[in-house]
């Protein structure tokens, strides 16, 4: 049984006036978002519109230049763009999950051993950690593939394991960055289902990059960015309200 | 002219690939430098015509045999370097249709090319060099810078031998993605070392130590006792060696499966699964290691041998002995030179060919600490089986010769005991200085 998490309508991660350049190129304009806890929601824009960078600064990847990205923990709130390189390292071992366009798995381990590497790297045995790995595949459906290499499995089953990966040491955050642009339809379909089961099912939050409406329709709220701003941010709700 | 056509689009490198140009040129650079400069020592020696001449140009041959073979060892990694560093793109040209003779030609023309540039580089490093060598004493004065000045010819000839190598190595290095492009873009199994290297390797030793204790049945006059030992080194040399590359890469993957089987955390996993993907590759990393622990061991007999002969001597032995010293410190020098140089571009290339690993870690929240204790665990580990386990080979094979040396001279022990350390220690700092090449893809991760 995989553990549940925290409740809806609680802000959990929010940025204010965050503002980002690389040389002479701004990525992130100013940009404020609160995401509640359990909630789902998806970044969309052009390309160069900043919408990976907001998932890098909310993430602790990269610091903004100005402004600040504050997480609600059991322990109280922490401003992650204040924390040193080695206290983000430490977020983002514990508090956050990563899936990434091309599942970025290790192609030498094994599928449990890729999934049981954020356990491993907080200090947990490796059968301990290997056994609860194996249990995030079997709930992923990837029962009985837990030695195969990555290049053993097929595009949906390795971003399945990804997933597996990123949820494994309890994040309460799962950030995806294009988790199906990889992938044909059908198996997109499919890791969505995955990647929505196992993170705002059961009250994690979801926070997903993604140029597929079909994969923005599956989350709560749609955040669209044009030249680093928030030009638009709409939930499911007021798209009815809109369609009424 | 569709390969030339193509050579001409990849010579406008991307900033990613930009390194993969640069690491092989610097490669071939070192490797054409020391190339030259031994080539140089040889030529003086050669020059020489008295009655010890004959003595020097033995000494200089079994120098050269020493370091020609792992100078050319790291121009075969170099040229596969500059192959396979551009497999990514080659197999996306053989996916969209590329027939495999246009793929074949790109690349073998862009590693020599490539080999090429780093030659001629490599030639302006060994007349930098050439002043600093002439300084080096042998028969009671220096050298001499003029004496060290290669034949423009003979230049040109160095240079076009690496290049050919560099075409041959790539042609061979570049052959999986010729037969299947998804073979290199899609690992899917592990290549498993088979155990009958294991066997070839120890039939290959008691073959090299049958004729090794013929060779010794010879002896007879002081002339002939020289050339039993030479011969003895030489045919033991060779024969370990070859043995040793045979079984290297076996053992290697033996250790390395007990090494996943039992490691308990992130780092020595990956490490020993890095290692266990390529024994072969793990064993090319540190193969000049073994080189160099095997030439300390020969080193150390050597100087053992000569100094026990210096007692009693007069003024001409024991220059000759100084003599066989300074070649013998020369030799072992440029093979560490060989070693620092081999690991730091394998090393780099390493880090940029598997940049979105890193990445990847990093944003999982490995700190770069454990990323390069990840790192140094799957080239120190190799390291310690391969520096040990050369070293016991050589004393083994010549093991009337070391036995002698230790109760004569404990100095050869302790040379060999301080070649070993200077060997580690120059991986060590091979791998430290591709630390600001790791952090550096951390923190432009879009950028390298």
């Amino acid at each position: 049984m995989l553990p549940q998490h925290g409740s809806m309508n609680t802000p959990q991660l929010r940025a204010d006036g965050l503002i980002k350049s690389y040389g002479d190129t701004t990525a992130l304009a100013g940009v404020s978002l609160s995401i509640n806890s359990g909630e789902s929601v998806a970044i969309m824009g052009a390309s160069g519109s900043g919408k990976t960078t907001l998932l890098h600064v909310l993430a602790g990847i990269v610091v903004p230049d100005a402004g600040a990205v504050q997480l609600a923990t059991d322990a109280g709130p922490v401003i992650v763009s204040a924390l040193s390189e080695a206290g983000r390292a430490g977020l983002r071992r514990g508090s956050f999950g990563f899936v990434f366009q091309q599942g970025l798995l290790i192609p030498e381990l094994t599928a449990v051993e890729n999934a049981a590497i954020p356990l491993m790297l907080n200090g947990m045995p490796r059968a301990a950690a290997q056994q609860h790995a194996a249990s995030w595949l079997a709930a992923l459906g990837l029962a009985g593939m837990e030695d195969r290499r990555i290049g053993e499995l097929s595009g949906g089953q390795a971003q399945r394991v990804a997933i597996a990966r990123a949820q494994v040491a309890g994040a309460s955050v799962i950030f995806a960055d294009e988790p199906t642009g990889a992938l044909d339809s059908h198996t997109s379909a499919d890791v969505m289902d995955a990647l929505i089961a196992s993170t705002t099912d059961r009250g994690r939050t979801l926070v997903v990059v993604t140029h597929d409406e079909g994969v923005a329709a599956r989350c709560g709220r749609v955040v669209r960015l044009r030249d680093g701003r928030i030009v638009q941010s709409r939930t499911a709700a007021t798209a009815e309200q809109d369609v009424k | 002219m569709r390969a030339l056509r193509l050579a001409a689009l990849f010579a406008r490198p991307g900033a990613g690939s930009r390194a993969a140009l640069v690491l092989p040129i610097i490669a071939f650079a070192v490797v054409s430098s020391l190339v030259l400069i031994v080539l140089a020592g040889v030529q003086v020696f050669f020059s020489w015509s008295d009655e010890l001449a004959g003595f020097y140009q033995v000494l200089a041959v079994i120098a050269l045999a020493l370091l020609i073979v792992p100078l050319l060892g790291l121009g075969g990694s170099a040229a596969r370097l500059s192959a396979r560093r551009r497999d990514d793109r080659l197999s996306t040209l053989r996916l969209l249709g590329a027939t495999g003779t246009t793929v074949t030609a790109l690349t073998v023309l862009e590693s020599t090319v490539l080999a090429l540039i780093g030659a001629v580089v490599g030639v302006a490093g060994y007349s930098a060099l050439v002043p600093l060598v002439g300084l080096v004493p042998f028969r009671g004065s220096a050298l001499g810078a003029g004496a060290l000045w290669m034949p423009v010819l003979e230049m040109v000839a160095v240079v076009v031998v690496l290049a050919a190598l560099a075409a041959a190595s790539a042609a061979i290095g570049l052959r999986t993605v010729v037969i299947s492009p998804l073979g290199v873009r899609v690992r899917q199994t592990a290549p498993r070392t088979h155990w009958i290297r294991l066997v070839i390797g120890v039939v290959v030793v008691l073959v090299t130590v049958g004729a090794v204790s013929l060779i010794r049945g010879l002896g007879g006059s002081e002339d002939a006792m020289i050339a039993v030992i030479l011969l003895t080194l030489t045919l033991g040399f060779g024969g370990t060696l070859a043995a040793l590359n045979l079984v290297g890469p076996w053992v290697i993957g033996v250790f390395a499966r007990r090494q996943v089987k039992h490691a308990q955390n992130a780092q020595r996993l990956i490490a020993a699964r890095a290692i266990l993907e390529s024994p072969k590759a793990a064993w090319r990393q540190v193969s000049g290691v073994a080189m160099a622990s095997f030439t300390a061991v020969f080193a150390g007999t050597g100087l053992a041998l000569a100094q026990s002969a210096q007692s009693g001597a007069d003024a001409q032995t024991r220059e000759l002995t100084a003599d066989i010293r300074t070649g013998i410190i020369l030799t072992i020098a440029i093979s560490f030179i060989m070693v620092a140089c081999s690991v730091g571009v394998n090393q780099a290339a390493g880090i940029l060919d598997r940049r979105d690993l890193y990445v990847s870690l990093d944003r999982l929240g490995m700190p770069i600490g454990a990323m390069d204790a990840s790192r140094h665990r799957a080239i120190m580990s190799p390291l310690r089986i391969v520096t040990v386990g050369s070293a016991l080979c050589a004393a083994v094979v010549i093991l009337p010769l070391t036995g002698i040396a230790m109760i004569t001279a404990p100095l050869s022990v302790a040379t060999i005991a301080v070649s070993l350390a200077a060997g580690i220690a120059v991986v060590w700092l091979g791998l430290r200085s591709t630390r600001p090449v790791l952090t550096r893809v951390l923190h432009e991760p879009e950028r390298v």
